[in-house]
């Protein structure tokens, strides 16, 4: 049993990254004192908790009195004495400290499935998964559920993977039961690598039984005896959570031989990965546990059939995992009322860029883009004008702000021309530039290229250099067609998702930012992004004579008097814009 | 299998059997699909995607590599879409790939060059660059030049897959790589030199060392013949040009899982103009030989061997012609003495050599080795080795029976150690157990056997194989004969090319044995070939008809100068019973004549004559059928010679007398570390 008063300090990627572990310290110093001690009669208990959602405003703490859940924000240790003696033991919360009603919102719009027992309960605990509901469902599959019947309740609930293709989860575990094999296999993929994204990283950190207990099922369903977690190695977090997570449940008894008396057998290893992007395809996956070079291989056969080792395999991402027990404990109808269409149950978003509440958030699948952002995400940075969403990491796309009304789910993005991918999603504002944008996502996956196939080997590359050319004042008019040519042959001519997704972000902003392209190809970058395309001078009406520029240019391009007005030569600037965040009178033209 | 599934493809219909693969079906239609990865008989990889075709029906381009055809299926190889498909993918390979096609080696036989002429890509419609890689040039073998590379991955998987196992890729995306471990010159990387991937390569990154400007490979003249330098006797492909031999490559079928040549078998071709190459007959004056002509020469030994009569005695190397083998038998009868035997005696005896079965090593489920330590590395029947190994990767058990771990049993499913006979002899009746038919005879032989755990495995393995194929090392052959009385086939194998031709020829002694003849128990002695004898036995008189001035020649009376097997038509039977023909790839060096040619001359010295040995004959000799029937499981004794001792002895000149030299210095080398 909880104790009436608790204390949960987020310590999540982003509670970390602020000093989580400095807070929770304090809490612990404060908590002994013995004055705080004789006060709080019956205890109280304190400890962390995974991702609590609004990184932005970390560290996060909850206080939970009387029945009453507060939630501070922006805490540091110098406060914790503070909410200790006036909160915790004098009963008085400190307003001025406690999140706003747009942290509130944040909240209140999202629907919680997958998360919702993450940022709440100790994920180095199983007493607290289990006080949550933890495990009910694997004893209830065990005990009167055949794996049929558990496959039938996940095809029922419409659950489709939530790594990026959205194949429906059910149907891949019923190919996998179908085939005969003495040996079969069930494979969480942890390889999160999309820049931006740590959805994977928050639930594995936050609430690691969940996915493990989504593998037991999961397993039982398809009759694999043993499973494996490819986690990355640049994850150690979760992989010490897992890792102790695997121990608990071992000792427990829900993993290992004859699991909770049921006869059945199961059992889990972590693999870390060494952080190669290839290696989160599924077939590039499996060879990299097998030692081999990650590199995907042509399909047939499906992983299904012959995939690790050569045995009939499921891969399932750790979200469509962690879903797994609460479709099980609460039904599939349950499940399927969330969503909408062909997309059932929410998704996890890590809404990230220019927007006020960036954080780890979980929606209904189809929710509008536009309640994604401006309603939970509480709008743009210092209210300035959206852009685009972009989705789906490197393999997305960008969605224009005119298309902010459409409907978040796997057929509406990919109408656009992008996807739901794993869950990545930046928001960019007027500042951005679009063609850099799509130069940054292809950079990525260029270099993340395996280097197999032709297309993707080669053929990155190509559009990559046709984009720097494009970015630094070299393009051609001919290279908008050229990149949308050498785009889709890309596309289609490639072997894996990699390569076959690779163009994407260069495709979808040229359908709908044609414009800034040809902008660019003219010689100039309109959000003033593309340093190459960029040219400073100096208003000399404006020119106060003060020498600030010409001491900041390490060029020599600056020359001047004291006190008369300045001027660049434009043969010797590198464009490295120094002037222009040194002058204080604005004389600085960057054009 | 039946040729069941019905296709269209480029509107012509094919016939194949299920589970063909498109790009297949259409080869044996005459259709040829462009592709730069892929390998017959392997799994396919599909990274050059240029093998697209068009399926009536389909959603879109499939890979004709990895698509099996389907009753009734619509196949277009050819279509406007796919030919731009395939322009897109040359482009993108051709803006990274060196175009000095005026001077490369390879032109006219790049694939990559054939493809952009087809499909009209003279140019790279996208900057070019370069990786400015250095190239590998440090051996005397295999030049490795990955500027050239298109990374297909061929030479990755054919050395993976035969188990040499020293290439792999390295680096991401464009920066990706082919190389050795820790990018180390291929000599210091445990690289056999075997050339299958040279073999392999479409382009110009994986050449013969010493090709440049010796011709373009449409200029040769390429003949099939096979390699008479050890017991594996594989096929081989001569290119010559200007009466020269330019190039050895690997002559057996495409697809087959013995597609493999050693580096004797591919580089060891310079011996035939080493300074030790006997050009002219020779013969000894005043203790040191000199040169002389054909017919004193011929004279002196026909003289001799009237005197001696049926105290002269002939041995021969069992790596030559079966043809050679007739005309010794022919001149032995004139000379008037049954004391005739070749090294084949130290390692088999006839009568098992005859009986060893024919296999399809290709269609083999289970592989069983008994008694045999096959070795790529120390150049110990070596194909038998990397074949073995590929099947295995194929998807075929191996079995690996012997005394002690050999370096094969790597590849094993199951290792049996211990005395081979018992472990074949456990291994039947364990199978017999899993419910083998086997007569009764044949149980109650193995009734007394003790049957180990592996041995029980092996066993079901044995049991439940379709065409195991039991390859025994001659001595072990009755043991595992045994086996096949109740399924599959036992292959002896021998150390020598032509030791079963030999056999069939019946070119085994009727008197005095070969070793006793090489302990000097004649008057004189007429060694053939390089046999494994450095010093002169205690006899009156000795002939070396060799290629080679070796040690024993140096120590002989007359010396005649032999043509190499490149240089001398004739035919040969390999340890499967296969008949090989051997044309003459180019002239003798000098003087030096086919052995047979110098035995007819010789009958002709001796007032006798030969008639040419025909073809008819051979057959006719090589018409005994194999007779398999109990024997004792046990070893036959008295050939406890190893392979690897005659294949190092009888090919000692052609490995002193050419690169492969390098390959001893390089393993003292690799030694000394």
């Amino acid at each position: 049993m909880a104790k009436e008063t608790s204390i949960r300090v987020c310590m999540g990627p982003g509670g970390i990254a602020s000093g989580g572990e400095e807070v929770l310290r304090a809490f612990g110093r404060e908590l002994k004192k013995s004055n705080v001690k004789a006060a709080l009669k019956k205890g109280c208990s304190m400890h962390h908790v995974g991702c609590m959602g609004l990184c932005a405003r970390d560290v996060l703490v909850e206080v939970v009195l009387n029945g009453k859940t507060y939630t501070y924000q922006y805490v540091t240790p110098d406060m914790v004495s503070t909410i200790v003696s006036k909160h915790v033991v004098g009963g008085k919360p400190i307003k001025e400290w406690l999140v706003d009603d747009s942290y509130v919102n944040f909240i209140k719009k999202q629907t919680k499935v997958v998360l919702s027992d993450c940022g709440r309960i100790n994920p180095e605990s199983l007493d607290a998964y289990i006080a949550v509901g933890g495990y009910e469902a694997t004893r209830s599959v065990l005990k009167s559920k055949t794996p049929e019947d558990t496959i039938e309740i996940i095809k029922e609930s419409g659950l489709r993977g939530r790594g990026g293709a959205g194949f429906p989860t059910g149907r891949k575990w019923e190919f996998c039961r179908a085939v005969e094999s003495d040996r079969k296999y069930i494979i969480c993929n942890a390889d999160e690598g999309d820049p931006g994204a740590f959805m994977d990283r928050a639930l594995l950190e936050g609430n690691p039984h969940a996915v493990l207990e989504g593998m037991i099922i999961g397993a039982y369903a398809i009759g694999a005896d043993s499973g494996y977690v490819y986690i990355r190695a640049e994850y150690p977090l979760a992989v010490e959570r897992l890792r102790l997570a695997l121990k608990h449940a071992k000792k427990k008894k829900l993993l290992g031989r004859n699991i909770l008396g049921s006869g059945f057998n199961f059992d889990i290893k972590i693999k870390l990965g060494a952080g190669a992007f290839v290696c989160g395809e599924s077939t590039a996956l499996m060879y990299s546990i097998e030692g081999k070079r990650g590199m995907p291989r042509i399909t047939p056969p499906r992983s299904t059939e012959a995939g690790l080792w050569g045995k009939p395999t499921v891969l399932n991402n750790v979200e469509t995992l962690a879903n797994i027990p609460y479709i099980i404990r609460n039904g599939a109808n349950w499940f399927a009322s969330f969503g909408k269409g062909k997309s059932k149950g929410t998704k996890v978003f890590a809404l990230t860029g220019k927007i006020k509440n960036s954080g780890l958030i979980e929606v209904p699948m189809g929710i509008s883009l536009r309640k994604i952002v401006y309603d939970i995400g509480g709008g743009i940075e210092e209210d300035k004008k959206l852009k685009a969403v972009q989705t789906g990491g490197p393999s997305g796309g960008c969605i224009p702000a005119s298309m902010i009304d459409i409907n978040v789910d796997y057929e509406s993005l990919a109408k656009v021309g992008s996807i739901v991918g794993s869950g990545g999603m930046i928001v960019l504002d007027e500042d951005d530039c679009m063609v850099n944008v799509a130069k940054y996502f292809l950079q990525f996956t260029q270099s993340e290229s395996c280097g197999k196939c032709v297309p993707c080997r080669v053929g990155t590359k190509r559009l990559l250099e046709i984009m720097e050319r494009i970015t630094s004042g070299r393009g051609k008019t001919s290279d908008l067609a050229l990149l949308e040519k050498l785009g889709n042959d890309v596309k289609s001519a490639s072997l894996c998702g990699l390569g076959q997704a690779a163009p994407n972000p260069i495709l979808s902003t040229i359908k709908y930012f044609r414009e800034e392209y040809e902008v660019h190809i003219a010689g100039r970058c309109p959000s003033k992004v593309c340093k190459e395309l960029l040219t400073y001078s100096i208003i000399e009406e404006l020119c106060k004579g003060c020498c600030a520029c010409l001491r900041a240019c390490s060029s020599g391009a600056i020359t001047g008097e004291k006190k008369k007005p300045h001027r660049i030569d434009q043969s010797l600037c590198v464009k490295c814009g120094a002037c222009f965040e040194v002058c204080k009178f604005k004389s600085v033209d960057r054009e | 299998m039946s040729d069941n599934v019905k296709l269209t493809i480029d509107g012509k219909e094919v016939q194949v059997s299920e589970g063909t693969y498109i790009i297949d079906a259409a080869e044996a239609a005459g259709i040829h699909i462009p592709n730069l990865c892929y390998l017959k008989g392997m799994k396919a990889v599909g990274a050059c995607r240029l093998c697209l075709v068009e399926v009536e029906g389909g959603k879109g381009p499939v890979i004709a590599c990895n698509a099996k055809v389907k009753d009734g299926m619509v196949v277009s190889t050819n279509t406007e879409r796919i030919q731009e498909a395939r322009r897109f993918v040359i482009d993108l390979i051709v803006s990274m790939h060196p175009l000095d096609c005026m001077t490369c080696t390879k032109a006219g036989v790049c694939a990559l060059q054939k493809y952009a002429y087809d499909l009209e890509v003279a140019e790279s419609s996208f900057t070019r660059k370069q990786f400015g890689y250095e190239p590998d040039t440090a051996n005397s073998f295999i030049k490795r030049d990955p500027e050239y590379c298109i990374l297909c991955s061929k030479c990755v998987r054919v050395c993976k897959e035969q188990g040499t196992n020293v290439l792999e890729f390295m680096g991401r995306g464009v920066g990706a790589k082919v190389i050795t471990a820790d990018d180390k010159p291929l000599q210091e990387s445990g690289c056999t030199f075997c050339g299958s991937c040279v073999d392999a390569c479409p382009v110009n990154a994986l050449l013969d060392a010493d090709r440049w400007r010796k011709g373009r490979e449409w200029e040769y003249e390429n003949v099939k013949s096979a390699c008479l330098l050890c017991g594996n006797g594989c096929d081989i492909t001569v290119g010559t040009k200007d009466g020269k031999i330019q190039k050895i490559s690997a002559g057996q079928a495409e697809g087959s899982a013995e597609k493999y040549i050693c580096a004797y078998g591919r580089f060891g071709f310079d011996c035939i103009e080493a300074e030790t190459r006997l050009t002219a007959p020779m013969k000894k004056v005043s203790g040191k030989l000199k040169e002389t002509t054909w017919a004193d020469a011929l004279g002196i030994v026909a003289e001799n061997l009237k005197k001696a009569g049926k105290d002269a005695g002939f041995i021969s190397v069992a790596g030559i012609q079966n043809e050679d083998a007739l005309a010794l038998k022919a001149l032995a009868k004139i000379v008037k003495t049954k004391n005739y035997d070749t090294t084949m005696s130290l390692y088999a005896d006839a009568e098992t050599l005859v009986n060893s079965q024919a296999a399809d090593i290709d269609s083999a489920d289970l592989i069983i080795l008994a008694g045999l330590a096959p070795s790529q590395w120390e150049r110990v029947l070596p194909q038998l080795d990397a074949t073995v190994r590929r099947r295995a990767a194929r998807g075929a058990k191996l079995v690996v029976i012997n005394s002690s771990e050999a370096r094969i049993s790597e590849a094993a499913t199951i290792n049996l150690i211990g005395d081979e006979a018992a472990s074949l002899k456990a291994v039947l009746k364990a199978a017999i157990g899993k419910g083998l038919k086997a007569d009764k005879k044949l149980a109650d032989a193995v009734k007394d056997a003790t049957v180990t755990e592996e041995a029980e495995q092996a066993g079901e393995m044995f049991a439940g194989a379709a065409s195991p194929v039991i390859f025994a090392s001659p001595s072990l052959f009755d043991a595992a004969a045994n086996l096949s009385l109740a399924k599959g086939s036992a292959v002896a194998v021998p150390a020598e090319s032509n030791a079963k031709g030999v056999a069939l020829m019946g070119l085994t002694t009727g008197g005095t044995t070969y070793k006793e003849m090489a302990s000097g128990a004649l008057k004189a002695l007429y060694a053939v070939g390089e046999v494994p004898l450095s010093k002169r036995p205690k006899v009156d008189f000795l002939v070396v008809q060799n290629s080679h001035l070796t040690e024993l020649a140096g120590q002989a009376d007359v010396v005649l100068p032999s043509a190499t097997f490149l240089e001398s038509a004739g035919t040969m039977i390999d340890y499967l019973g296969r008949l090989k023909y051997l044309p003459k790839a180019i002239e003798p060096q000098g003087e030096a004549k086919a052995h047979k040619d110098i035995f007819i001359q010789l009958a002709k010295a001796m007032g006798g004559t030969i008639k040419k040995p025909t073809e008819a004959e051979v057959k006719k000799a090589a018409k005994v059928k194999a007779k398999t029937s109990l024997k004792p499981f046990e070893a036959k004794k008295g050939f406890d010679v190893s392979p690897g001792e005659i294949i190092e002895s009888v090919n000692a000149s052609v490995i002193s007398g050419s690169r492969l030299i390098m390959l001893k210095e390089m393993a003292a080398a690799t030694a000394g570390k």
